[in-house]
């Protein structure tokens, strides 16, 4: 592991990029191999080996998705995707097939993470739910419910957001109207609420629909921080037209400690990461593009900023956290610091 | 008199038939007429009654997330299709209760209007018609008040919702007149200056109505142009249209009714756009506004489409359980759809070559689909029509002559665009 000194935000730069037709929505990495794990727009889930010079993809068989792979995580010889299908899929890396398929909400799902633990994965989706479940069997050890499944203004809430404290002790979801709630894993109870509604934009006049939501939650290394990530508030909801915002909260005594928005771009900040051996955030998102910025928690200022050519939907690092592998709209890339 | 205008042409013509059979009493008694075999009052007749509420998505909604889904490709986006009622016809899965009412509704997924630009396209599907300079053509709701409403109308003729600022413009009858002009709701659903003012006492109301009608008598007949004519017969419907308040105020419905349409705004005033066509009111204008969707297209119709499919269901529902849905077409429709090509917000952009609209009720054979695109949606590939064409399909549906014409001067004008054709297979 390199610790921050052996990192320059500056130097920080793309070194690959695979174009493709469809949209890359999630992306994880391989455990065993340098090759990464993605999630497609065209329902299927890919591998690709981004630090070799090859650009063909192999095309994980079996009955997956019927919809967009919105998230992937891969657990030992394992992945588990989750799609707006509704579905929770399971694969084997090694054989590269599907091996289970389950339907495992009503509505989209919109992310899946692992536990630390390595025995669970937790999901959420629109129906309202995060629910949790084991990897070895597939069954549900448990749903957390309380997000209203309506916004206030009478239409379809969302929970997109989910995030599990690096010790394992804690969830955080986060859905459309900007509420977020935390869980203990121990006891599966909610023991904190927060507030976040500037990242939900809800026009009354002018379109008389909603935008935003919070789309991306992480814990700092020792759990105290809760990122949230979305958008600020819009003006023209017919774009992703506002300012990248982000949220730091003190969530067990649930004070907003920080709020950033980034005025060098626009968009949405589809996930954040806190950056291994640093007090570094890795923020990315985007509008119609994309963009990377590199966040000091400590002295509460943007270190770097960089744009892509397209909207970036997820982010993974390698596993010395030197390489950067982004999930975009119609391409793959690959980021390192040096 | 100026038998120029349009208006008067077409009612001179009805007089003079009428006078020649020695009919005195023609506009106060259409039964009389239509039994001695005149076919414009037979036609009148028929079509008396008959009125539209046109559900006016304003801004574009996408044909891919509604009308016409393309799932597994990688146009047609994250959602599935759901059967409907009718075997072998699938819709978007975002509109539910739309499929399993589709037996009242024909689909038409071929419309290619070519104009991609807001400003545009709203002027061609107002008017049926590309623009002119010189000419002032009417929209789709003064032509339609102009065919369908009683001349003695004690109600609006044309009502127009528009409650969002997006998008918003008025409807106007161009070169009908100012009579055919919308009543034009934005802020409040309660029209403004309706009821009369308290410092003056209903007898005293009555008094001056009199003395107006009294004083433009004579000024009519010296002038007898359409300005005049318009302005002293809408002074003549004052009364009617004061006494007609009661019909905005939904708080008069029952609160199972009121449930019935939802909480949504949009639902309020397709529930008092029922009750506007119920009591006569030829042509109601319901804008659901704003479906430009250029970034997050799934989210935003994911809202609009579920406010949508409720109450555009539960409008069908209840003029049906009130045995109005034969004689009301009800029209959903936008000023273009949405790009199949998925742009980086995951947002649709403005497409005209190939989008859909849908017509239920009133003269319609429901359970059909009309037109077909190619597999990804980005061409027509079979009965590929425009808005002259779905104009006149929606004057047949109705009963309205097609072959007609209004003469503006010495021009005639026919009441679709030159070489329009109705979709006879949506038409029941």
């Amino acid at each position: 592991m390199i610790d921050a000194t052996d990192r320059d935000p500056k130097k920080f730069r793309r070194v690959r990029e695979v174009k493709a037709a469809d949209i890359l929505l999630s992306i994880a990495l391989h455990p065993n191999r340098s090759t990464v794990l993605l999630g497609s727009s065209d329902a299927n889930v890919y591998e690709l080996d981004l630090t070799s010079d090859g650009t063909e993809r192999l095309k994980l068989s079996g009955a997956g998705h019927r919809s967009y792979v919105t998230g992937i995580v891969a657990v030992g010889s394992r992945a588990i995707s989750c799609g707006y299908d509704g579905q929770l899929v399971w694969w084997d890396l090694e054989s590269r097939e599907a091996l289970l398929a389950i339907p495992a909400h009503k509505k989209w799902i919109r992310r899946v993470v692992a536990m630390p633990n390595g025995k669970y994965v937790v999901s959420v989706a629109d129906d309202m739910f995060c629910r949790v479940w084991d990897i070895e069997s597939g069954e549900m050890i448990v749903e957390l419910s309380g997000h209203s499944a309506m916004t206030p203004h009478h239409f379809p809430s969302m929970l997109y957001a989910v995030a599990v404290s690096p010790d394992g002790q804690w969830i955080a979801t986060g859905d459309r109207v900007g509420h977020v709630a935390v869980w203990d894993t121990s006891t599966w109870s909610k023991v904190s609420t927060l507030e976040a509604p500037i990242l939900y934009t809800w026009d009354p006049k002018a379109r008389r629909h909603s935008i935003g939501g919070i789309r991306s939650l992480a814990f700092s290394p020792d759990g105290s921080v809760l990122a949230v990530g979305g958008t600020g508030k819009i003006n023209n909801i017919d774009h992703l037209d506002g300012r990248p915002r982000l949220e730091l909260f003190d969530w067990r005594v649930g004070n907003r400690i920080h709020e950033y928005e980034d005025d060098t771009c626009k968009g949405i900040i589809e996930q954040i990461d806190w950056i291994p051996g640093t007090d570094w955030l890795m923020i990315t998102g985007g509008d119609h593009k994309g963009f990377l910025t590199v966040f000091d928690t400590q002295t509460k200022k943007a270190l770097h900023h960089e744009g892509t050519n397209g909207h970036i939907h997820a982010m993974t690092w390698d596993s010395e956290a030197q390489a950067l592998f982004l999930a975009a709209h119609e391409r793959t890339e690959m980021w390192s610091w040096s | 008199m100026n038998l120029n205008n349009p208006y008067f042409a077409l009612n001179r013509r009805r007089w003079m038939q009428a006078a020649s059979l020695g009919s005195a009493g023609m506009a106060a008694n259409m039964s009389k007429i239509s039994l001695i075999g005149q076919p414009a009052f037979a036609e009148q007749l028929q079509r008396s009654g008959k009125n539209v509420i046109l559900l006016w998505l304003a801004g574009g909604a996408s044909q891919l997330e509604t009308w016409d889904p393309k799932p597994g490709r990688l146009t047609g986006g994250p959602f599935a299709t759901t059967k409907t009622c009718i075997p072998g016809i699938e819709i978007s899965e975002l509109l539910p209760r739309m499929a399993s009412r589709l037996h009242r509704t024909a689909i038409i997924r071929s419309l290619n209007t070519k104009i991609a630009d807001h400003g545009q396209a709203y002027e061609l599907m107002d008017t049926g018609r590309t623009k002119e300079p010189g000419v002032a053509y009417p929209h789709l709701g003064a032509v339609i008040a102009h065919q369908l409403a009683a001349i003695d109308s004690k109600v609006p003729d044309y009502v127009e919702m528009y409650t969002s600022t997006e998008g918003r413009r008025k409807g106007t009858a161009g070169y009908l007149g100012a009579r055919f002009n919308p009543m034009f709701l934005t802020e409040s659903m309660i029209p403004d200056n309706l009821t009369r003012q308290k410092s003056i006492e209903d007898v005293d109301h009555l008094d001056r109505a009199d003395l107006q009608h009294f004083l433009s008598k004579s000024f009519r007949h010296r002038q007898g142009n359409l300005a005049v004519d318009s302005h002293a017969t809408a002074y003549q419907r004052v009364r009617g249209l004061m006494a007609s308040d009661y019909l905005f105020d939904i708080d008069r419905e029952p609160q199972s009714m009121r449930d019935h349409y939802g909480p949504t705004q949009f639902g309020e005033q397709c529930l008092i756009a029922r009750r506007l066509v119920e009591s006569g009111v030829p042509f109601v204008k319901v804008a659901r506004a704003w479906w430009d969707s250029h970034g997050q297209n799934f989210e935003t119709h994911q809202e609009l489409c579920a406010d949508l499919d409720y109450v555009m269901s539960a409008l069908l529902d209840d003029l049906e359980q009130r045995g109005m849905l034969d004689r009301t077409l009800v029209i959903s429709l936008g000023e273009f759809g949405r790009t199949p090509q998925i742009n980086g917000s995951l947002g649709r952009d403005h497409f005209a070559q190939a989008w859909s609209c849908t017509l239920s009720g009133c003269g319609i054979r429901g359970g059909t689909v009309y037109g077909k695109t190619d597999d990804d949606g980005r061409t027509v590939v079979d009965g590929e029509i425009d808005a002259g064409d779905l104009f006149a399909t929606i004057f047949k549906a109705l009963g309205i002559d097609i072959d007609q014409e209004f003469m503006l001067g010495s021009r005639p004008i026919p009441i679709v665009d030159f070489g329009s054709k109705p979709v006879l297979e949506v038409l029941a």
